[in-house]
Formats: C-alpha cells, structure tokens, sequence
C-alpha cells in the first residue's frame, strides 16, 4: 500500500479528532502536498463539523415524570422485601431472647422436670411463624413480579 | 479544520457523590441523574431506533436496567459509558426483534428521508439534509457518529459502549464519515448543476 492509500485512510479518523499525534502528523504532511487528499479532508472536516450541530431531538417533558414514577416504583420493590426481611430477622431474633428470658420464670413455676414443655412452647411457635413469613415474602415477590 | 472533542466540555455528567447515593437506592439521587442524562440519552436512542415511542420506551427501559445492575457498577469506571452500554443492549434488543432494521455494516444503505422544506429552511438546511442522510445509514453506523460527534466519546469509550474491537469502531467511524461524505458532496454538486 502506497503513501497515499494509507494516509487516504486515516483522513475520516483524522477529521473526526480520533488520531494519535504521529498519525496526525503524518497526515497533515501528506495533505500539504497531495490535492487529492486535501480536498477529501475539508470535506470530511466540514461533514465532520456539521454532525456536532445536528438539531438535536429533546426528550418530551412527560417522559422525564414517567421515567421517574417507574423508577421509583422499581426502587420501593427491591427496598421493601429488604427492609421486611431485616424487620423479619429482627423479630426472630428478638422472640429467641425473650424465649430464653423466660426460661428462668418458666423453671421457677414448673420445675426442673418442665424443659421440654418449654422448648416445645417457645420454639415451635417461633419456627411456625419464621414459615408463615417466608410465604407471605415469596407470594408478595411473586405479585409484585407480575405487576 | 480537525473536529474538536473541547465542545463537550459542558455536557451534564452525573457527580460522584450523585453516584454513591444512586448505589444506595437514594431515590432522589437518581431522580438527579435521570434529569441531567434525559436530553443525552433521549439523542442517542433517537438516532438509533429513530421512533419517538420506541426511543421513550428504551430510556425508561434503560433506568429500570441501570436500577438493576447498579450493584453492578464499578465506580473506577466511568458512569456515562455504562449508562450508555446499557442503553446500546436495550436498544439492540429491540432492533433485532425489529423487521427491516439492519444491525450489520451494510455498505449499501437506505435512501435518506427528505426532510421537509420548511424545517430545512428554518434550521441550516445543510445540518438538516445531513441529519436525513444520518437517518438513512445503518444501525451501527449511527451509533458511532452519534456517541463521537454529539456524546464526544473516545474511541475506547465507543468500543465499550457498543462492545465492539476498537479495529471495529475505527472502521465504522472511517465507513459513515466516508459516505455522508460522499452523498452531501453528491447532493450539493447536483444542485450546483441546476
């Protein structure tokens, strides 16, 4: 490939500002001497040039409102089922201490033979209700998926 | 002569701190960022899709993705090429589904809708036949004079933005600027000859 051909190539590049320095230069002393390539470069300079001032299509006002009311709704969406299961975690954890407070008033009134009867007391209900979230956040994801 | 990138100084840019807050959900952030991207982000989805209905569609579409992905984001990197790379994978999902829409380099492109004589006269008239002329050469094409001469992107940042080799992108820039070129050099010898 000739000078020319190469340099030929570069000058869409070279108009559009996209050129390392060497290249730039290269260029620039080619289309000093070559006609051809002088008259091609203004030319895409100018095309170059017109495409910064394209009339440029504004977003319409309401897409901006739309745009913000979707985004919020998306965002209430993957915040609530997170502040639900740390309320959730919270609650369960709190429900475990109290069930071990009361395992001293529990003893005092029922004795040392009534561990059993405690635990089934305290633990089961907790597990139960630990269920019984799981589906109420699963069924609520699967509404909100379906919205 | 040679385009200058200095134009885009001024383009609206979401703020870093705009950012740590968009990371924490802060819903008021991103209504923020929303604002300062809409008219940008709006142009580049015209000039991809061309359809108003469809490019509003995209941008909404593309905050609910950037919502999504945002623990996603790497902070080193700039927000602007992946809010735009998000858009581009949006918008290319649409354009495949889409009949008659060419996502490859064609080097025979559509024939450039006439724009109407009254806006040709009250804008440049020249800005307007080549803004037609924009319109008519395929997808990819668009794409790269749209992120280069109205986002003022870097090549790396155009090939991040549209996944494509830098190779690649060098030669669609090289390939549009060589036929709007080519069809204004065209048209405005045709009309010297009338």
């Amino acid at each position: 490939m000739t000078t020319h051909e190469t340099i030929r190539q570069l000058l869409a590049l070279s108009a559009a500002g996209l050129l390392d320095a060497a290249d730039e230069r290269r260029v620039r002393e080619h289309v000093r001497e070559c006609a051809e390539c002088s008259t091609a470069l203004e030319e895409l300079a100018a095309v170059s040039a017109d495409l910064c001032r394209l009339p440029a299509p504004m977003a319409p006002a309401h897409l901006l409102a739309r745009t913000e009311a979707r985004v919020a709704a998306e965002l209430a969406a993957q915040t609530g089922p997170r502040h639900g299961a740390i309320l959730a975690v919270g609650a369960g954890l709190f429900a475990w201490m109290a069930a071990l407070a009361t395992w001293g008033l529990y003893r005092f009134l029922a004795g040392s033979a009534g561990w059993l009867a405690w635990l089934l007391l305290t633990t089961v209900p907790a597990y139960m209700a630990a269920g019984a979230v799981a589906v109420m956040f699963a069924s609520r994801r699967r509404l909100e998926r379906s919205v | 002569m040679i385009y200058q990138a200095a134009l885009f100084e001024d383009v609206p840019v979401a703020e870093p701190d705009e950012i740590v807050r968009l990371r924490r959900r802060d819903s008021a952030a991103l209504a923020c960022v929303v604002g300062r991207y809409q008219h940008r982000l709006y142009r580049y989805l015209r000039r991809l899709v061309r359809e108003p209905a469809a490019a509003e569609d995209l941008f909404q579409q593309t905050w609910l993705n950037v919502v999504r992905q945002m623990d996603g984001y790497d902070s080193r990197r700039s927000f602007d090429t992946w809010l735009f790379a998000i858009a581009h994978n949006a918008a290319m999902d649409l354009l495949r589904r889409k009949a008659g829409e060419s996502l490859e380099e064609s080097g025979r492109e559509l024939a450039a809708a006439e724009p109407d004589a009254l806006s040709a006269a009250m804008a440049s008239e020249r800005t307007a036949i080549l803004a037609a002329e924009m319109a008519g050469l395929s997808a990819p094409y668009r794409e790269v004079l749209t992120l280069r001469f109205e986002e003022g992107m870097k090549l790396e940042e155009i090939a991040e933005v549209t996944r494509a080799p830098l190779s690649t992108v060098k030669s669609r820039v090289q390939r549009a600027l060589e036929t709007l070129r080519e069809k204004m050099t065209a048209r405005y010898r045709k009309e010297d000859l009338i």
